[in-house]
């Protein structure tokens, strides 16, 4: 025996690699069956409850069956579920199964009842539009959720929008494939140089589809978002704006409309690549059967694909929108901001936005780098044509922090536009 | 402080400790010793393993400088259809010992545990010190997968710190300021720590 030492790294490497847990009894067991079970609730993954974890989780689940008992597999599954659920525990029972032989794996979830949280969902400084932010703090109390904030965004429509929302929302109205949701929002508008010059009458002023300004702006929607079957969701709403016109003593005007969206949203887990598809079109229509000083009709498409291995995120975002009528300038279509043709100003490509639009956007990701590129056109159909533009850019993103730098692809000068923030 | 003095004198006055000399090791015999309860024995009960950890001291001059000390550990598991337990040393080659009721792996953990004497000069006086402790999940896999150097080292962090309320511990048991030449020597059954 001239390698010992060889026979006892080979004894070892067999004692370490296998998933049997060696100083574990139970592990000879094999698992019948595994249940997830909550307040009010039992799942297996069969099971109509079973609609609570995500596919890739109930793969994961039931894989465990059939199986050799595997504790350490058990604690990632909980872990996983304790992050899905957004729970405060869940802990595991593992029983004796209806043969010998066998076990039976429970997962109790403890809700987290009464919570409350305190959010930045953006905070952005963009070189050309300046910076936008929103803070809210928000309670839950067992399925129903009110958030409060304060925003003030010049970065996602045409004109800087700023004050308050507030939202409550209720995760299970009955079941839980039903939601309903309630949003308020009262915000003062700030306007672009460029966009009050386009306003102006004159040869190149405002198209006919595009509303004067507003100085004040307020939104009551009430939605409510039904799960049809996994993973596709369809939500259903009204959205009643008040707005006044920038003028002084001008009336307040009313956008009332008729809201709907249908959603898909599915992910793919494999060994080795994650795979995530999106995909939404959102239906806006304003009529005055509804008490509406406007009648419009808005379409929008989106289409999103993330495929992930290891280091490398990949991800690909289409979105195109239609707009029919004449609508307040926050429903127009907007690109050149911090998601859409980077690089551009949207205050330079449309100040008012369009009616029509279509984007693309690649973006790779190696840990913590980031590369895009974007492609789209914003216009006024019937107007003036569709002129396609790029834009191309860098950075560094770190979970949901961002610094990038973007360029307009044109002739001429390099023009960047520095991005840093969170959340955008 | 009272709440951490008054159990260390309870197991001080009910649970002296006793040492049995055997070949060159001494060993503690603590009467009345039960860790397969309370909440070890519910993670036991769900399938779960656990690692129960010793500290074993041997001190000559003060309690400050000990002469030798000695780190062991047991992993422990509940066989659920046959309501066993099992007991498996990580250090030791020997297959874990499997079958045995709560008492019996008490007893056989207790009888793994041992610090060799040798060095120690007949009429010089000493004492022994143990200590027991559930190692908490996260710890787990330090103490399976590290063995050697690190393993000790780990023992040293899980020792220098105080329990935490929840996590169950058993001692310091003490035993009296004794020499080895006031005890009967017994044959030994190996070398040890």
């Amino acid at each position: 025996m001239r390698y010992p030492w060889l026979g006892c790294l080979f004894l070892g490497s067999l004692l370490f690699a296998g998933t049997q847990d060696f100083y574990n009894v139970n592990t000879r067991y094999t698992v019948e069956s595994v249940v997830v079970s909550g307040n009010g609730w039992t799942a297996d993954t069969s099971s109509a409850g079973a609609d609570k974890l995500s596919s890739s989780l109930r793969k994961q689940i039931s894989a465990l069956i059939g199986g050799a008992l595997n504790p350490a597999a058990l604690d990632r599954i909980a872990g996983r579920l304790r992050q899905e659920l957004d729970a405060t525990t869940v802990t595991r029972h593992v029983v004796r199964g209806a043969t010998p032989a066998c076990v039976k794996v429970v997962f109790q979830v403890e809700d987290k009842g009464a919570r409350f949280d305190l959010a930045v969902p953006k905070f952005l400084y963009n070189s050309k539009q300046g910076g936008s932010g929103a803070l809210e703090g928000g309670a839950k109390v067992n399925h129903n959720s009110l958030t409060v904030g304060l925003v003030s965004d010049g970065d996602e429509l045409a004109e800087r929008y700023a004050g308050l929302t507030a939202r409550y929302e209720n995760t299970r109205l009955g079941s839980d494939s039903v939601h309903f949701q309630f949003e308020f929002d009262d915000f003062h508008e700030q306007w672009n140089r460029a966009t009050l010059d386009q306003m102006a009458p004159g040869p190149t002023g405002a198209p006919e589809t595009a509303t004067a300004v507003y100085r004040t702006r307020q939104n009551f929607e009430p939605a409510l978002t039904i799960v049809i079957a996994e993973p596709i969701t369809l939500t259903v709403g009204a959205s009643f704006e008040r707005f006044q016109n920038e003028y002084a003593g001008a009336r307040m005007e009313a956008a009332d409309a008729a809201t709907a969206s249908l959603r898909f949203h599915e992910q793919f887990d494999a060994s080795d690549y994650a795979q995530n598809v999106e995909a939404v079109y959102s239906l806006r229509a304003a009529t005055p059967t509804l008490g509406s000083d406007f009648g419009y009709t808005r379409h929008r498409w989106g289409f999103r694909y993330r495929m992930n291995h290891g280091k490398h995120v990949v991800t690909d975002d289409v979105s195109a929108g239609v707009l029919t009528g004449t609508a307040p300038l926050y429903d127009r279509f907007v690109l050149g901001n911090s998601s859409t043709l980077r690089g551009w100003n949207k205050f330079d490509l449309d100040p008012l936005g369009g009616n029509r639009m279509v984007h693309n956007s690649v973006d790779y990701r190696y840990g913590c780098f980031e590369a895009f590129y974007d492609a789209g056109a914003i216009w006024d159909s019937g107007v003036e044509p569709a002129t396609i533009r790029y834009g191309v850019g860098a950075g560094l993103r770190q979970g949901s922090f961002s610094l990038a730098v973007a360029f307009p692809v044109r002739r001429g000068r390099a023009d960047p536009i520095l991005m840093m923030g969170m959340n955008y | 402080m009272a709440g951490l003095a008054l159990p260390l004198f309870r197991a001080r006055a009910a649970n002296p400790l006793s040492i049995v000399y055997e070949g060159d090791d001494l060993r503690p015999v603590v009467q009345n010793l039960h860790f397969l309860t309370g909440k070890p024995l519910e993670r036991l009960q769900d399938a779960e393993k656990v690692v129960f950890a010793s500290w074993l001291s041997l001190y000559t001059i003060d309690q400050s400088v000990p002469f030798r000390q000695a780190f062991g550990r047991y992993v422990v598991s509940y066989d659920i259809w046959e309501q066993k337990f099992m007991v498996a040393i990580p250090s030791q080659a020997a297959r874990p010992r499997d079958n045995m009721t709560s008492l019996d792996a008490e007893k056989w953990c207790l009888e793994n545990l041992a610090i060799s004497a040798s060095g120690l000069a007949p009429d010089r006086p000493f004492f022994l010190r143990l200590e027991l402790r559930t190692e908490q999940r996260r710890e787990l896999s330090s103490v399976l997968d590290d063995p050697g150097i690190s393993l000790v080292k780990a023992a040293a962090e899980l020792f220098s710190r105080k329990p935490r309320p929840d996590e169950p511990h058993w001692g310091p048991f003490e035993s009296g300021r004794l020499r080895l030449s006031e005890l009967v020597r017994m044959p030994g059954r190996g070398t040890h720590g």
